[in-house]
């Protein structure tokens, strides 16, 4: 995956881009706004993920400019700035994403891949697959090995989601944005006790594990 | 002088200037009337006397009437009336006029034209002639118009000394009024010094019993700074809150964080367990923002119109498994109708959410929590009870503090800013949120403006 990272700030910088090299990724840092409008332009990123704050053309003017320059790469906005305000801001702006500091790596590694492997949005997908499990979009219904299992609406939401992940890592905090819209952090362990529901349904009864928490980062669905 | 002794000054000149003006005006008005007034007198005069002269002449003959113009004219009064008696040739008979200039057709005379036996008196300036026949003789009557002079004489030196004596009175008034005025914003400007030196509890002293301008104007700068104190007692407030409930944990982070740089190799649950105290403390800080910024209300512009079922179904959705789980009954019942509110939906979800928790984290097992949003009033209304242990009646109005957190609840988690943060949420959208006693348990009231159409 290349990534292009637009921060300034130095420390940040460092530990994104070590922890991205670890994972095996490849990227190019600048520290300004006017840099990061030529990187985006010049060269083929995946993702980018571009600061608020930046010397010279802010983030927000940033990301219109690339906008307006027909570029699509996903953009993940970081920001000090915690609002509801900044956040659709920031999405209105053209982001794809936003996080706020301070975050842990899982959360804005997590992110990035949802974001740079998203598929080109195709309007007749009706049906998802994982292995032995099927879940129709349409008929809102769920079947695995054959078998069907009664899911409850919401936590058919939480399904759809992680199976459209299928192969990556979700966080809590996209699970609850994504599945319930909660633009906060509940105290109440709502994911882990709706994730435990469905596996009860989803797994349980067969050989195979589909839903693996990750420690420290969230869920995976993956054979 | 301040700048009030200068508006003083200028009150005074403008007023002067009116005063003119109309002193201009009035004096214009009764020149014209009382010249219309006066003549009409002077000629019924000048007629009374020639019917007079007319019967002598009629029942004595000529000579009677040639020595009675004689004697009107010398019974005079510095020469206002005057006469001429003229023969059928037009020899002087009688009289003190000795010749006229001017048109033959003559009604009004200037005096530089008529002629006299003796002086013209000093203010006539003019006369009215009339000429009438008697026979073969021919009677001219004039009257002076200094009665006229006279008249506006007085009326001039009415008007000037009322002009003088008001425009004295006014001065006397204004500057005195100007002084108080200047003692009064003396004492705001005095008043404003102090606040800005860091005493807000200074107050602008007001007296009760009048309502004036300034008055006003003080009360509402009061109230002002009434506003801005208590805004400023919370930010101080805030300020001591996040120092001590924000020391604490960073202590803890501290000591972890000491304690594995001293060991040789790093033990990785000391650093998980170092990572949650980090993610508990930037949950408290998040919060805390969250709450300094719904308090200056500037989300309002997103308002959007929002159905409250939408969002209270979401929260059960959410929360009803973990109420299973812990053994408590989450419940819900809402209106058949729409339950429009204009606000922030995330924020929205927060509040409901919040109040949620707030009654599952506090309560035991078997309680019943029931979520209820109804249309009342002509209003929605949001209500979240729960049959626990509920909270003694004088501490009902300390759970929206920040911080604060019941003795009994100490030990079940929170940073107590679930309840003041959903007082703001609640205050961002004009609602009311109320805590009653549910008999048992807590009834959470949110009452919500009528709906936005």
């Amino acid at each position: 995956m290349r990534v292009l990272i637009v921060e300034d700030d130095q420390e940040t910088a460092d530990y994104i881009c070590s922890s991205l090299r670890e994972l095996g990724h490849v990227f190019e840092h600048v520290a300004d706004g006017k840099s990061g409008f030529l990187s985006a332009l010049d060269s083929d990123f995946d993702v980018m993920v571009i600061d608020r704050m930046l010397p010279g053309i802010d983030g927000l003017s940033l990301v219109k400019s690339i906008r307006s320059a027909d570029v699509a790469t996903p953009i993940i906005f970081l920001s000090a700035m915690d609002g509801i305000n900044d956040r659709v801001d920031g999405l209105e702006a053209g982001a794809d994403d936003y996080l706020v500091k301070p975050f842990a790596f899982s959360e804005l590694s997590a992110r990035l891949t949802a974001l740079a492997r998203r598929p080109p949005m195709q309007a007749e997908e009706t049906k998802l697959q994982l292995a032995d499990l099927e879940v129709d979009l349409i008929k809102h219904t769920v079947v695995r090995a054959g078998i069907t299992i009664q899911v409850q609406p919401r936590e058919f939401r939480l399904l759809v989601f992680l199976m459209r992940n299928a192969e990556r890592v979700v966080t809590r905090t996209m699970l609850l944005e994504g599945v319930w819209d909660f633009h906060f952090d509940p105290k109440t362990n709502v994911v882990e006790t709706h994730i435990s529901r469905l596996r009860n349904k989803i797994d349980k009864s067969f050989d195979r594990q589909l839903i693996h928490t990750v420690r420290g980062s969230g869920y995976s669905m993956h054979v | 002088m301040f700048k009030s002794g200068r508006t003083s000054l200028r009150l005074s000149l403008q007023f002067a200037f009116l005063y003119s003006v109309l002193s201009a005006v009035i004096f214009a008005g009764a020149y014209w009337f009382s010249n219309y007034e006066v003549r009409d007198w002077l000629h019924d005069q000048m007629n009374s006397d020639r019917e007079i002269l007319l019967e002598i002449f009629e029942e004595n003959g000529i000579d009677d009437l040639v020595k009675s113009v004689d004697v009107m004219a010398r019974v005079n009064f510095e020469n206002a009336r005057i006469f001429q008696l003229l023969g059928p040739d037009g020899t002087v008979l009688a009289g003190n006029i000795t010749q006229i200039d001017g048109e033959e057709q003559r009604e009004y005379v200037s005096a530089e034209n008529v002629f006299i036996i003796g002086e013209h008196e000093e203010e006539i300036s003019g006369y009215w002639i009339i000429d009438e026949k008697f026979g073969q003789y021919t009677l001219v009557q004039g009257t002076g118009n200094h009665v006229i002079a006279e008249v506006l004489e007085a009326l001039g030196i009415s008007l000037v000394s009322g002009f003088i004596l008001i425009m004295g009175i006014g001065s006397f008034a204004g500057v005195w009024v100007g002084r108080l005025t200047e003692q009064r914003i003396e004492a705001i400007s005095t008043t404003m010094e102090e606040v800005a030196e860091g005493k807000l509890a200074a107050r602008i002293p007001i007296d009760e019993t009048s309502n004036d301008d300034l008055d006003r104007v003080s009360t509402s700068i009061n109230n002002t700074l009434e506003k801005l104190e208590n805004l400023m007692e919370s930010q101080v407030q805030i300020s001591n809150d996040i120092a001590h409930d924000l020391r604490t944990p960073l202590q803890r982070l501290r000591q972890r964080l000491e304690k594995m740089a001293n060991q040789q190799a790093v033990d990785t649950n000391e650093a998980v367990i170092a990572l949650a105290q980090t993610e508990d403390i930037i949950n408290t800080f998040n919060a805390l923002l969250r709450i300094a910024q719904i308090e200056a209300g500037d989300r309002r512009e997103r308002f959007r119109r929002t159905d409250l079922r939408d969002l209270v179904i979401n929260v059960y959705d959410a929360f009803e498994p973990t109420a299973e789980d812990a053994g408590q009954q989450l419940r819900l019942k809402i209106s058949d109708q729409p339950l429009y509110v204009l606000g922030d939906s995330d924020l929205l979800m927060q509040l409901i959410s919040n109040l949620v928790e707030n009654a599952l984290r506090h309560t035991p097992e078997g309680t019943i929590i029931s979520m209820e949003a109804s249309f009342s009033n002509g209003a929605p209304l949001l209500c979240i009870a729960d049959t626990g242990p509920g909270i003694a009646r004088e501490d009902r109005e300390k759970v929206f503090r920040r911080f604060y957190r019941g003795e009994k609840s100490r030990t079940s988690g929170g940073n107590g800013l679930g309840l003041s943060l959903c007082k703001a949420i609640a205050e961002l959208h004009y609602a009311e949120l109320m805590v009653s006693d549910n008999q048992p348990g807590v009834r959470i009231l949110v009452d919500f403006p009528p709906a936005a159409d």
